[in-house]
């Protein structure tokens, strides 16, 4: 959606987004800047279903930290002094989200090109891990490599015992410069850029871009491609759920419904395959609509669909009536509702904490809000009810499936484009990708170029909740609780 | 328990027969050019315009022959697939190809010109893998730097429907027991230490596979301030599967790929010290 934008001083602040972050009915959807001259915050009315931008320019390279009285602020205020430079004084944990290695320690990658490499006097990042003190207390690496197929960190844990007092995150290892290249690329391009933030959500992510640069073009889409965008976006969900849950089988020992649950991620990539000709859907939906007809093999999908619902309900009920899977589950990985929404956890998570926010029920993004289903809430917070709310959405994405397909596909799959974005325009793109809200908010210059491209992966909110969860657990436990959080490293490097 | 049983029964083995079989549509493939055509350079240019990775360049021919420089080029290690040079090449030169036996050996290889022959159709795995240094059985450490759906993608060839452990392919955990570092992802700034660490702890001699466009190039980051130009930036790279991301099947082509390498080939001593 086009954003309109309230400017103010840096001295109102925290009174301006106090109040508008601190109900059930708005979220900070982002804070960041466009060229380190400014703060700007996108702040999420869910009640209204809108959003709006509050600006606010800097003429120094410091601000006074909002984290203190707004949380949620806190691990974007991180990436602001990381990518631009700008401290927020008086943060309470200020330290780099990203390795050392990732970038020079002296840049600031988007900052305006004219002075990113000198932080005007700005003490460099920090890279220091929180270390606990006190007798016993002993530290465990693990990685940046994992053991598994997995994208690569490094967790520090400080231990007692066989308990975690303190788990410090180390990311950034994957960052790639996804946020500059999308300013540099011609914009027809970025669509490419843009999924390939994290392609294992590319239909969510494709979908937030896509939904971004037709409110700037102002085109919308014909009913067909609004029902197949809807069907690439559950299909995703479904065959990442599937997995997730297989992955945290495979975690557990429980290898015979792994390998079960594998084969049927097979199956709902089948179904990805059918759709669009890619097995994660790369290149499919594009501003405009989506690049394939569905060539009558819709009929197809829908049987498919319905046996993998079967066998799926099958494996996944296998897999949550065990006792031992219980056992292991209950308890692990815990993170109350309160620290969920100070923080604005999103997706799974945020549900199984009992927050009930399902982005399909607020923004515009392929047959949602209509068709959105209620929120999947559960109110333990662990790491089986994690696994719950995604058991229940796989159930609702199958039934949306079917909704979608008795719909009439009518239009074209694609309307034609103008040849150039407006200037000085903002618009985002709001999607519940299968790991929660995934946000992509563009900026066009005076000459109507791309100039500011943010991206924010629902990991990006996710990973404080992981460093919340894994306290107090057993050490040999943090595994399945990370598995059960099933986070994004790439979404979140960039 | 018995639940699990009655369904695998039911069901029974879906794990695929044919090996590295040729895709079917919808699929897209990846790009091949039809050999032997003459390209105009207007249709050319067009094409190369059309690529957002710029895998294709329009060759200048300068008044020479037309057997002096290719016309085109077209790179697969750069090609993400998006199959837009397909859409907008007006002579249909362009075709999409749906095999699964895209790994190569030698990078140039990946290039394509209008001259250069198709690659393999015919069946070659397992027997033939046999002759090599690895030819009955090889570990491999997969090493992620980019965005997962390359990862995803080796995890699938080891489900059930690939699975790619019935031709003596293993993944292992640590690097000192790998013969294969397989490297997912463009290889940014972050990762070339971890990276040279592993390679470092693998016994040898040792492979390198970089899967996928991102590992072989770049990809789309190529030429960013993270420096996320491709694994062969930071290690010899011995195998290239092209692909964003390369099909399961693809990958398993690549790791036989590597099984067949003849003892010369992989690299007996070679270090990181001289690259
Ligand atoms: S399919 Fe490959 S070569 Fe063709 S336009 Fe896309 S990236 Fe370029
Ligand atoms: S090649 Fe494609 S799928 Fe693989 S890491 Fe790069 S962008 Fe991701």
């Amino acid at each position: 959606m086009r954003l309109a934008c309230q400017t103010i001083g840096s001295e109102e602040l925290t009174s301006t987004l106090k109040p508008l972050t601190a109900t059930d009915s708005h979220r900070l959807g982002l804070l960041t800047s466009l060229d380190g001259r400014q703060l700007v915050a996108l702040v999420l009315d869910l009640k209204g279903r809108t959003a709006g931008l509050v600006r606010c320019e800097l003429d120094q390279c410091h601000y006074s930290s909002l984290t203190p009285l707004i949380p949620q602020a806190h691990w974007f205020e991180r990436a602001l002094k990381d990518l631009f430079g700008i401290t927020p004084a008086g943060h309470p944990r200020l330290k780099s989200n990203f390795v050392p290695e990732a970038f020079e320690a002296t840049l600031a990658p988007l900052r305006s090109a004219g002075d990113r490499g000198k932080l005007a006097g700005e003490p460099p990042r920090d890279f220091r891990f929180l270390r606990v003190g006190g007798e016993g207390v002993y530290e465990v690496p693990v990685g940046p490599i994992h053991a598994g197929v997995i994208e690569p960190a490094h967790f520090r844990l400080s231990c007692l015992g066989e308990f975690i007092c303190n788990l410090e995150l180390r990311l950034g290892f994957l960052h790639r410069g996804v946020e500059r290249r999308l300013t540099e690329v011609s914009w027809p391009n970025a669509r490419f850029v843009a999924e390939a933030a994290s392609s294992d959500t590319a239909a969510g992510n494709a979908l937030a871009h896509a939904i971004a640069m037709e409110s700037l073009l102002e085109v919308e889409v014909s009913p067909r491609a609004r029902h197949l965008r809807t069907l690439a976006l559950e299909v995703e969900r479904i065959a990442m759920h599937i997995a997730d849950i297989g992955g945290l089988g495979v975690d557990l020992g429980f290898l015979g419904v792994a390998a079960g649950l594998s084969r049927l991620r097979g199956a709902a990539v089948g179904l990805a395959d059918l759709l669009s000709g890619s097995r994660f859907m790369r290149g499919y939906i594009c501003p405009g609509g989506v690049t394939l007809a569905e060539g009558g093999r819709l009929s197809q999908l829908r049987a498919q669909a319905q046996k993998l619902r079967r066998d799926v309900r099958g494996f996944v009920q296998m897999f949550l009536d065990n006792a031992s899977v219980q056992e292991r589950l209950t308890d692990t990985g815990k993170v109350s509702r309160g620290l969920a929404r100070d923080f604005g956890l999103v997706g799974v998570a945020a549900r199984a904490s009992g927050i009930a926010y399902d982005a399909r029920q607020h923004f515009l993004h392929g047959d949602y809000p209509p068709l959105a289903p209620a929120p999947a809430v559960e109110r333990g917070g662990d790491a089986l009810d994690r696994t719950r709310v995604r058991a229940r959405e796989l159930e609702t994405s199958f039934s949306i499936l079917e909704a979608v397909l008795d719909e009439e596909f009518a239009g074209e799959c694609a309307v034609a484009l103008p040849q150039a974005l407006p200037a000085n325009e903002a618009a985002c793109g709001i999607v519940e990708a299968f790991r929660g809200e995934l946000i992509h908010l563009i900026f066009t210059d005076a000459r109507g170029r791309i100039s500011r491209y943010a991206i924010k992966d629902p990991s990006f909110n996710n990973w404080t909740g992981m460093a919340i969860a894994a306290r107090n657990n057993l050490i040999a436990d943090f595994p399945v609780a990370n598995k059960s959080f099933a986070l994004s490293y790439s979404g979140h490097d960039l | 328990m018995l639940k699990l049983l009655f369904y695998l029964i039911k069901n029974g083995c879906l794990t695929q027969r044919k090996i590295c079989p040729s895709l079917d549509e919808p699929a897209l493939g990846l790009p091949r050019l039809v050999p032997g055509k003459n390209w105009t350079e207007q249709a050319a240019r067009r094409c190369a315009e059309a690529c957002p990775t710029q895998a294709i360049t329009a060759g200048d021919r300068g008044g020479e022959s037309p057997s002096a420089s290719p016309a085109l080029t077209l790179d697969l290690g750069k090609c993400i697939g998006c199959m837009l040079c397909l859409k907008v090449c007006p002579s249909g030169f362009i075709v999409a190809d749906r095999s699964t036996r895209t790994a190569t050996t030698r990078r140039e290889d990946l290039v394509l010109s209008p001259r250069s022959l198709p690659g393999p159709q015919e069946a070659l795995p397992q027997k033939e893998a046999a002759g090599g240094l690895f030819g009955k059985s090889i570990s491999v450490r997969v090493v992620s730097t980019g965005c997962s759906a390359c990862d995803l993608e080796v995890a699938a060839a080891f489900n059930p429907i690939f699975d790619a452990e019935r031709f003596g392919i293993h993944l292992t955990a640590s690097p000192r027991m790998a013969d294969v570092l397989l490297v997912t992802g463009p290889a940014g700034r972050g990762m070339h230490e971890p990276l040279k660490r592993a390679y470092e702890a693998m016994p040898e001699p040792r492979i390198v596979i970089a899967a996928g466009t991102c590992a072989i190039s770049g990809g789309v980051h190529a030429g960013n301030y993270s420096q996320a130009d491709g694994v062969g930036a930071v290690l010899p790279v011995d195998i290239f599967i092209p692909g964003c991301p390369p099909h399961p099947w693809s990958i398993i082509h690549g790791i036989m790929e590597a099984m067949r390498l003849p003892l010369d080939r992989a690299r007996p001593g070679s270090s990181l010290n001289a690259p």
